[in-house]
């Protein structure tokens, strides 16, 4: 099954196409949020047209930063790479572009546009031409040094003069050395020793950062280390860009960040997810000795990814949790699995439980007294990352790929908690919020999550489990423990014994919704008696659990009992440790106890929920 | 790439600039809100659309969208 529905860059094109984009500028964030580097820069030339004022007039509250771009070079491409990266955060862009060539006269001339126009940030950029420019032919090593000192020289002059004479934030940047100026060196000591000249001033620019408060100089080597291309050859020769557009582009969601900071906008709080975020494996499922978390490949990757966000508590960030699984379980791992980093005395909060997981933040922001746009929420489900965007547009979203080697980078790309200082107070923070947080479970409410659920487009398959599901039936059988009425393993023999059986069969349940196929993600074991039909076992996968799912597919096993004549229909549950949420599954959708089992008198079938499309596929007059 | 009309409608979708189908002949002077961002850009574009490479100084040379299609299709 796929689903395909328009993507948020379609939709943004289409608002830009009919002209609405300035009404419609509240809405844009939740647009980008889930577009790549090229998906950005796209929707940054189509933002870049927008007239601020225009949309001010639509929503005078939305916050204007100015940024005035300055540097050495073309720089064009900044501009819309600033606009998409501001208007990520809400805010609106007020560029002011320097003219090409006259950084210097710019920013030494205070009556110059730039600062005229009063910015709140200031960048000046700076590449390595502007230092080969100034080398004579042949040049050696104390060439490249000179030219580098009087760079340095020049940007501590200029950085002393905007602190005294401005107000706002410079931002410059450090030299990306290009492998043309060591390649030209033919001797190795030759190459050392100007790559420790370029290191020396490089080095002398992060030092700035120390004697002025408001300047923010931008360390590049850590993103050309990822990957991301310094220059691109021809852009530099022919049109004097000296520094590639993907760069400038990662040097435009830092200034994003230091926006956001700047308008009090920062993030507080970090809200992890549990299972397959901090530790591999799904605790109901696999119990405290089958997650993953330390000795294991996946194992290691979850632990690192554990103390990155203990590093960034340390740091005043609150570490939430919230998760579905029973809260006993989740307490009893934090206090006792030896391989934990993080523990419960991490945690402002920890919300294990049922609840849709955006009245889980709501209920913490209103607990910390924070407003939820505060919080950065962090799963690996596709599906309550939707959610929160939905439902809450101004959490930051982090979806985590699903290899987890990958997760600390996910987290890391965006500088959600960059800050210009942390003070001892920022430290102290996380102890404070613990002791004034009491710490509560909640009852289940799912009304909230209609309104997501109605635009989820779930569509379930139900149909005959055939001989190329019974490895997987199988395997549903021996690992789901939550969302598993009496909990019988079967091996695939038992399960094909079942199906082939005269009075018995097997349904597969797949399930789809707009996020992708989710596959098959259930199955339900039927037996026909003479006294009606019996539902021996149901399981469902926790991944798709509380979607509507497993009410449509008993509404339709109901129907088809119906349909066939049968009297009733009967229910099995067997408790575990386990599966308590499933424990009042049968009397919640109509069906009276009897003895041990419970019975459906098919008087009154409740209706399948709306939301849910389902296609029932199995013969007429099977059990 | 097929005509000047998907040309012109990347111009329209990519750099969000509104021009008309007449505008494919106009000088880039004549084109309002054009400036040389958008000339670097397009030839990104351009280059990912068709899979090629264009050449640079040509494209800086050119001065109307027509002379561009020329250059991204020959």
């Amino acid at each position: 099954m796929t689903i395909s529905t328009d993507t948020p860059a379609t939709d943004l094109l289409a608002l830009h196409r009919a002209g609405e984009l300035a009404v419609n500028y509240p809405k844009v964030p939740g647009l980008l949020a889930e577009l790549d580097a090229a998906g950005l820069t796209r929707a940054g030339h189509v933002l870049a047209r927008l007239d601020p004022d225009e949309v001010r007039r639509h929503h005078p509250g939305t916050p204007v930063v100015g940024v005035a771009v300055t540097g050495h070079g073309t720089l064009s491409a900044l501009v819309p790479a600033l606009t998409a990266e501001l208007a990520r955060h809400g805010l609106l862009l007020r560029p002011t572009l320097g003219n090409f060539g006259s950084y210097l006269v710019e920013l030494s001339d205070l009556d110059s546009a730039i600062h005229r126009a009063d910015p709140d940030v200031v960048m000046c950029v700076l590449d390595p031409v502007m230092v080969l420019e100034e080398l004579p032919l042949p040049w050696n090593v104390e060439d490249v040094r000179r030219a580098l000192d009087e760079k340095v020289a020049l940007v501590t002059g200029l950085a002393a003069r905007f602190e005294s004479a401005r107000r706002g934030h410079l931002v410059v940047n450090t030299l990306p050395l290009p492998r043309a100026v060591t390649a030209q060196l033919v001797d190795y000591r030759s190459r050392a020793r100007v790559g420790a000249a370029w290191r020396e001033a490089n080095a002398a620019l992060l030092r700035l950062a120390d004697v002025h408060q408001r300047l923010v100089v931008l360390d590049l080597d850590p993103i050309l280390a990822e990957g991301v291309p310094a220059a691109e050859p021809r852009l530099s020769t022919y049109a004097k860009a000296h520094l590639s557009t993907e760069l400038l582009a990662e040097m435009a969601r830092a200034v994003g960040h230091l926006a956001r900071n700047l308008t009090g906008q920062t993030k507080k709080c970090l809200v992890l997810d549990l299972d397959n975020t901090i530790w591999g494996g799904v605790l109901g499922d696999d119990g405290m000795d089958g997650i993953e978390v330390e000795d294991t490949y996946r194992g290691q990757a979850y632990r690192a990814f554990q103390r990155v966000a203990k590093q960034l508590s340390s740091q005043g960030i609150l570490l939430a949790a919230a998760s579905k699984n029973n809260p006993e379980p989740v307490r009893e791992v934090l206090r006792s699995h030896p391989g934990m980093v993080l523990r419960e005395h991490d945690f402002v909060r920890v919300s294990a439980n049922w609840r849709p997981k955006h009245d889980n933040l709501s209920e913490l922001a209103r607990a910390l007294n924070l407003g939820v746009d505060s919080f950065v929420f962090v799963d690996d489900s596709a599906y309550e990352c939707g959610l929160i965007r939905t439902a809450l547009p101004g959490v930051a979203v982090v979806h985590l790929d699903e290899d987890p080697a990958l997760n600390v980078q996910c987290l890391l790309r965006d500088g959600w908690f960059d800050t210009r200082e942390v003070t001892d107070d920022d430290r102290a923070r996380p102890a404070r919020y613990r002791d004034e947080v009491v710490r509560q479970d909640f009852l289940q409410t799912f009304d909230s999550i209609q309104n997501y659920l109605d635009e989820l487009g779930v569509r379930v398959d139900l149909a005959e489990t055939t001989e190329r599901d019974v490895p997987r039936v199988s395997q549903l059988t021996l690992r789901t423990n939550q969302f598993n009425l009496t909990t019988r393993r079967m091996q695939p023999a038992d399960v094909r014994a079942w199906a082939d059986a005269p009075d018995s069969t097997v349904l597969s349940i797949r399930s789809a919704d707009r996020f992708g196929d989710n596959g098959l993600v259930g199955a339900i074991f039927l037996r026909r008696g003479a006294d009606g039909l019996h539902v021996e076992n149901m399981l469902l996968s926790c991944r798709v659990f509380a979607r509507g799912i497993e009410q449509a597919c008993l509404a339709a096993v109901l129907g088809h009992a119906r349909d066939e004549g049968d009297q009733a229909v009967y229910g099995s549950y067997r408790p575990t440790v386990k599966n308590g949420i499933v424990a009042d599954f049968f009397t919640r959708y109509g069906f009276q106890r009897a003895g041990t089992a419970f019975r459906h008198d098919l008087r009154d079938i409740d209706e399948p929920p709306e939301h849910v499309s389902l296609t029932l596929s199995f013969p007429r007059s099977t059990p | 790439m097929n005509s000047i009309d998907d040309l012109i409608a990347i111009v329209r979708d990519e750099l969000g600039l509104p021009i008309t189908d007449e505008d494919a002949e106009a000088g880039f002077d004549q084109l309002a809100g054009w400036d040389s961002v958008h000339l670097l850009r397009l030839v990104t574009v351009l280059e990912s659309t068709t899979g090629r490479r264009m050449s640079l100084p040509a494209v800086l040379e050119a001065d109307s969208l027509a002379d561009v299609y020329a250059l991204a299709t020959q």
